[in-house]
């Protein structure tokens, strides 16, 4: 019972887990979302961006450190996370309950989507053609269509609970209206995700 | 001539911690007004299941019959709740019962709830007031304070909200919403606030605060309507706090 005894490492690990989703992923997701409009101008214009980004200086350094790293830790982490929780929706059928499973579900998709994806892109060819050769097969296109609204669900549902785990909204009222205000910015956000699809389908 | 009333019991019946278990049936004459209790108590004056077999009375704990002790607590209709105020005329049947699940069972409804109270243990959820000498009365406690902390000293360790979390589970070492909602309380309290130190430390271990989960099953199975969630949140502030400002003075 010795307070000595007591390590911090679980708490810190937790609490990290936690931060890593809205920093860097949280905003580089949203970043990525916005960049990816530009292929609504058309193929040119899409590669031209793509060329600039992927030519700048030390791009290598900075994606390893500000985007590898962080989904790394936060998916593998996550994996244990979900590991150690057992749900019960069928026998308690609470709309939260149901969001606690689908945000462990839409995690796991996205690790598995966010794999391909980088494997596929990253280290593959990123150009226009490719994509719109990869979304024009049905089965190509529903993996991605799933990948960005399960992505933005994990991001958004993740926000609200972020928000009681740094103690922000405390009381039922203020996790409610920060719920109705986090609904909103998913319709958003997944409509620029849909949008950011849409543009490769032509 | 009005058809017999009979009401419906399915009950999930375990002889012993390692023994196989079996569902038995029952069936016993309607009256007005009873609870899962009179009907428990109904079948152990005559233990012959609905098929007319002959069978060992079902074991299952009560005590106070007032929805205070949470001794009665078990899964009614597949939700976790006290026998003694789970009225007949408001359940379906047939009223399946089964024990909780995330306790050792001993027998039939008969559940160990003993980690409940080493949690207890473990976040200090008491107020140490022992000594040599005489200490004197302790700080006054500010009425609206007393008032949302009552409402907190409610909390009878049934095991509602420990059946109803999706962390609570082999799996995990969650120590569960109650213990932790203790510690909100014992911090309120004027005298218990001294040693506040110690229950946030407790609190930082792993099956600690950051095991919750966010599902807020607690706070929806809780029936005497302590506000859990209020309290995981508040403490996840407090433990966020502490643990930076230990942190910066180390």
């Amino acid at each position: 019972m010795s307070i000595a005894q007591v390590s911090n490492h679980h708490f810190l690990i937790r609490r990290v887990h936690s931060l890593l989703g809205l920093v860097p992923i949280g905003f580089f997701l949203t970043f990525h979302l916005f960049l990816n409009l530009t292929a609504l101008r058309g193929a040119k214009q899409y590669d031209l961006v793509i060329n600039t980004m992927q030519s700048f200086p030390g791009i290598f350094i900075v994606e390893l450190i500000v985007i590898f790293i962080p989904i790394a830790a936060h998916a593998i982490y996550g994996t244990w996370v979900v590991y150690t929780g057992q749900t019960n929706v069928l026998r308690y059928k609470y709309a939260r309950n149901w969001f606690y499973l689908i945000q462990r579900i839409s995690g796991l998709y996205t690790f598995v989507f966010v794999i391909t994806h980088v494997y596929l892109l990253r280290f593959g060819e990123a150009n226009f053609a490719n994509l719109s050769e990869f979304m024009s097969q049905p089965l190509g296109l529903s993996f991605y269509v799933l990948g960005v609204l399960l992505a933005v669900f994990h991001f958004t549902n993740g926000l609200w609970a972020f928000a009681i785990t740094w103690g922000l909204t405390v009381g039922p009222h203020s996790q409610r209206v920060w719920l109705y205000t986090l609904g909103v910015i998913f319709v958003l956000m997944s409509v620029i995700g849909m949008a950011d699809i849409f543009a490769f389908l032509k | 001539m009005s058809e017999q009333k009979t009401i419906r019991l399915k009950i999930r019946r375990q002889d012993g911690p390692n023994k196989p278990f079996r569902w038995e049936e029952f069936e016993i004459p309607y009256r007005e007004k009873l609870n899962v209790i009179s009907c428990l108590m109904e079948i152990q004056k005559n233990p012959i299941t609905a098929s007319g077999v002959k069978t060992t009375p079902v074991v299952w704990e009560c005590n106070c019959l007032e929805e205070v002790c949470g001794a009665c607590t078990m899964n009614i209709n597949g939700q976790g709740k006290q026998a003694c105020s789970a009225l007949i005329d408001q359940l379906e049947q047939p009223i399946v019962l089964e024990p909780l699940t995330k306790f050792p069972i001993v027998r039939d409804l008969m559940i160990d709830r003993q980690i409940m109270f080493d949690h207890l243990k473990t976040v200090h959820a008491w107020i140490p007031i022992d000594g040599t000498y005489n200490l004197g009365s302790g700080p006054r406690m500010a009425e609206v304070k007393r008032q949302w902390a009552y409402e907190l000293s409610k909390c009878m360790t049934c095991g509602c909200c420990m059946e109803a979390c999706p962390q609570v589970n082999p799996r995990s070492k969650f120590i569960g919403p109650s213990a932790i909602s203790q510690v909100r309380l014992f911090n309120a309290h004027p005298t218990g606030e001294m040693n506040k130190h110690e229950r946030l430390s407790a609190l930082l271990n792993e099956g600690g605060i950051a095991d919750c989960g966010n599902s807020q099953n607690c706070v929806r199975a809780c029936p005497k309507e302590i506000p859990l969630t209020t309290s995981l949140a508040d403490l996840n502030r407090e433990t966020n706090k502490f643990a930076i400002n230990r942190w910066l003075r180390k």
